[in-house]
């Protein structure tokens, strides 16, 4: 039956090719148009580390150790730590597993001075490489020993690594990074999280995660003059120069993400960490109450911000717009079928059910969206094509995948499918006798 | 023309003329909020800047120590200075569309109680308000004993030009020359009024506080280091900012030059709408392609019910109507139903408005894109009917005699 179907949808195509035309390419260009948003929507959202980013959250508090009369109120969570606040934190070991990082962007060279790059990369304080799933290809991190004696440790990604030595396996030889020589213990792969999301204060105006090169021991890389990006919340009496210093001991530049498995883990670090600052309060380091709350990932994310706006905006145009096409081609579909009232009929009045005339003309509505999903191909395409080439931060989200291609051929069906369902349930009401009488 | 016939005959039609109307309506409503964002774009792009835009330039040094910074200061300027073309360099801590350093809180009274808002202060050294080009309109530009040496974020306080915009905000009506008002612990009193100067960063405010700029003076110093503005003949800009960066990197090489902010002003305005207008030109394309879809599905259902009725035509058309008769019967129709459409519209519009308020900041929709939207559309409506109902004008009467 459902070839027979087929058979009638493909006869009834070929009488009216223009208006045919007309219904698929309708559908095709809203199909695309939604395409080419949900892709970078989909791109930007979802998890930035699969697997991982889940359990994380961010700890904030508002940890000012001075009075700021131009901002007395704590109006935006703020995630910043001095070391001292960062480490016992760490220390405390009271997550599954926490760390404190801080975005760096310096020159990283052989110790003969041959080769060198200005490369971004981590700095830490705890297991960062455990904890966020970066994956080694030779050697080992760093371990607890060596971050308490400050030894000068690093782990290099493999181009990196490339690059200065000309081999991947760069474990045991040694780098220069600030005034120090620290020697490789492990080389990881090329590694970044999918959109940004550690940071985000340093890495303002990237959507899109970029490539992290090297990992190091927060306090060896002090030692040596390697600082943060920015010197982040500075109290008074701090260094003016704030570029990649070194000079941190009076700000705020920590960040401390800690991984948290259910929500009653949560809870109870929530209340370790308030209590934590609590005390600080109570004696006087903390001059504001500090409001503590821990952020998971997406609401840290949306609460700075990371994914623009126009995004989501572009989403919901793109929804409406296929909307319009879908009634669009429904209204073309309902005069299309009632004027071929007298076919039904005739089928009708030969036995067919109601059932049998809906389906049919769902068959045929259906194989109209699948057409239209075919063409919607290239016109996705083309879309993506045209966003690539915008100055927008969220251009490289602009790539055709898998999925992609997946969720149109379901989108297109389903099109279809909607489309036909008014149209097709009209069409099947009609009565035999009458029509005939009409014919 | 009646109406009665018409709307018997779309009765008979009613799952048809409900999808289109309902077409109508929701490309009402996305062509309303679509265009209103695309105008406020527009009109953020276009803000003044107050600023002799074309004849500027900024140039950022970072990654030097405090106790380096007399040093390169004076290397820099030197250097800077010594490029053919440029005509002035003055130190300065922030610049329109580029580097923001002044951004802070203020109040009108000593105590703090009166707060009067975030603005963004312009520290300039000697001849820095002159090379920005911004226009005194009352009041005067600073003196020389204006400009004060300072240790610290901005000078303790001193003798201040403020827009027009800015003082309409802090003393509405009042004449602000010679008020005060209080950042910290510091005070200021307004001597001049400047007719405008965009904050650096527009994007991220509203309208009105687009322009809430005050100026100033300041010996240059320690703490007014690495940011400098560049005057120089518009035509050449191109030339003199690449010999001045050239320059620079050759007398200073130990810094870091922060290109993305080394720019013309021109450049750095162009930078900091990109997102808008890229934005802008989308949502064109969007109102393009919705426009055609509808005006192809009008087409589409126009020619299928002319067809239909091409006897009902020819029968009319016997029994002695005219061409013009059916021409403005399939007329009157689109207007009906493209009428029909527009009053749900504006209902839509206003809702999808509401949600764009809600999650995307956008102020209310003004009530004159309405009217301006109906009208399209109906223009729309008639020129996609045009050809099907002349088709349908040109239906003979000798149609009548004849069976289907």
């Amino acid at each position: 039956m459902f070839r027979y179907y087929l058979d009638l949808a493909w006869r009834r195509c070929r009488q009216g090719p223009s208006m045919v035309l007309l219904l698929v390419l309708t559908m095709a260009i809203g199909i695309a148009s939604c395409m080419t948003a949900l892709t970078i929507f989909g791109a930007l959202s979802g998890e930035p580390l699969p697997g991982i980013s889940p359990y994380l959250h961010v700890v904030t508090m508002d940890a000012r150790q001075a009075v700021d009369a131009n901002n007395n109120d704590y109006d935006k969570p703020d995630a910043y730590l001095n070391l001292t606040d960062a480490k016992a934190l760490v220390d405390a070991q009271r997550a599954r597993q926490q760390v404190a990082l801080a975005q760096s962007y310096t020159l990283v060279g052989r110790p003969d001075g041959k080769q060198s790059d200005q490369v971004q990369g981590l700095l830490a304080h705890g297991p960062l490489l455990a904890m966020l799933g970066v994956p080694l290809r030779h050697g080992r991190p760093w371990t607890a020993e060596e971050q308490a004696a400050q030894a000068p440790v690093v782990v290099i990604d493999s181009e990196l690594a490339q690059k200065l030595f000309g081999t991947e396996d760069a474990v045991g030889r040694s780098v220069s990074l600030g005034s120090g020589s620290f020697r490789v213990v492990g080389v990881s792969a090329p590694w970044k999280p999918r959109t940004q999301f550690l940071d985000v204060q340093r890495n303002q105006g990237n959507v899109l995660g970029q490539p992290e090169q090297f990992f190091v021991p927060a306090q060896a890389a002090l030692a040596a003059g390697v600082g943060p990006l920015t010197a982040g919340e500075c109290g008074k009496g701090a260094a003016v120069v704030s570029f990649q210093s070194a000079e941190v001991d009076k700000c705020r530049w920590l960040e401390v993400w800690v991984a948290l498995d259910t929500p009653a883990t949560v809870a109870a670090y929530d209340r370790f960490v308030a209590g934590y600052a609590d005390a600080q309060h109570a004696a006087g380091r903390f001059v504001y109450p500090p409001q503590v709350a821990l952020y998971g990932v997406p609401s840290w994310m949306s609460m700075n911000h990371v994914v623009p706006d126009d995004v989501g905006l572009n989403l919901a145009l793109a929804g409406a717009f296929l909307l319009l096409c879908l009634v669009n081609v429904a209204g073309l579909l309902a005069a299309r079928f009632l004027r071929r009232q007298a076919d039904v009929t005739i089928r009708r009045a030969l036995g067919a059910s109601r059932r049998d005339v809906f389906a049919q003309h769902l068959v045929e509505t259906g194989v109209l969206g699948l057409i239209g999903g075919a063409l919607a191909l290239p016109l996705t395409w083309l879309g993506l094509w045209i966003v690539r080439m915008q100055p927008v931060a969220y251009a490289d989200a602009a790539h055709f995948s898998v999925s992609a291609f997946a969720a149109l051929l379901l989108l297109s069906l389903v099109v279809g499918l909607v489309v036909g369902i008014l149209p097709a349930w009209r069409v099947c009401r009609q009565p035999p006798a009458m029509q005939i009488k009409l014919g | 023309m009646q109406i009665q016939p018409i709307l018997a005959a779309l009765r008979r039609h009613r799952l048809a003329t409900a999808l289109i109307a309902l077409e109508i309506a929701l490309a009402c409503a996305v062509l309303c909020n679509a265009c209103f964002i695309i105008a406020q774009r527009v009109s953020a792009m276009h803000i003044v800047s107050g600023a002799d835009e074309a004849a500027l330039a900024s140039v950022q040094l970072t990654g030097y120590d405090s106790a380096q910074a007399a040093d390169v200061d004076a290397r820099a300027l030197a250097a800077l200075r010594a490029v053919p073309g440029v005509e002035s360099v003055s130190p300065i801590n922030s610049i329109p569309f580029g580097s923001r350093r002044g951004t802070a809180g203020i109040s009108t009274d000593a105590a703090g109680e009166h707060f009067g808002g975030v603005i963004e202060f312009y520290v300039g050294g000697p001849g820095s308000l002159e090379a920005l080009g911004a226009k005194v309109v009352a009041g005067r530009a600073p003196q020389p004993d204006d400009f004060r040496a300072f240790t610290g974020f901005m000078p303790d306080g001193g003798s201040v030009q403020i827009t027009r915009a800015l003082a309409e905000h802090l003393w509405p009506g009042a004449d602000p020359l010679g008020k005060e008002f209080w950042s910290l612990k510091s005070h200021y009193r307004v001597v001049g009024v400047l007719k405008d100067l965009v904050r650096p960063d527009p994007t991220g405010w509203t309208p009105e506080q687009r322009q809430w700029s005050v100026f100033l003076p300041a010996q240059p110093g320690p703490y007014l280091t690495g940011s400098y503005l560049l005057r120089a003949n518009p035509g050449d800009m191109p030339r003199v900012m690449r010999d001045a960066l050239a320059a620079v990197a050759k007398a200073v090489p130990e810094v870091v030059i922060d290109r993305e902010a080394s720019q013309s002003v021109s450049d750095l305005r162009h930078d900091v709408f990109k997102n808008d207008r890229v934005m802008a030109a989308m949502l064109v394309g969007v109102i393009f392609a919705m426009l055609m879809v509808t005006a192809l599905g009008i087409v589409g259902l126009a020619s299928f019910w002319v067809q239909q009725r091409r006897r009902q035509i020819g029968i009319r058309r016997a029994i002695g109507a005219t061409r013009r008769d059916i021409l403005h019967y399939f007329q009157t129709e689109n207007f009906l139903i493209v009428g029909g459409g527009i009053a749900l519209g504006m209902v839509l519009a206003f809702a999808l408005n509401l949600v764009l308020m809600k999650h995307y900041e956008l102020p209310r929709l003004p009530l004159y894109y309405l009217p301006v939207a109906a009208l399209a559309l109906w223009v729309l409506g008639q020129l996609a009917v045009l050809g099907p109902a002349l088709r349908a004008a040109a239906v003979p009467p000798v149609v009548a005699t004849r069976s289907v």
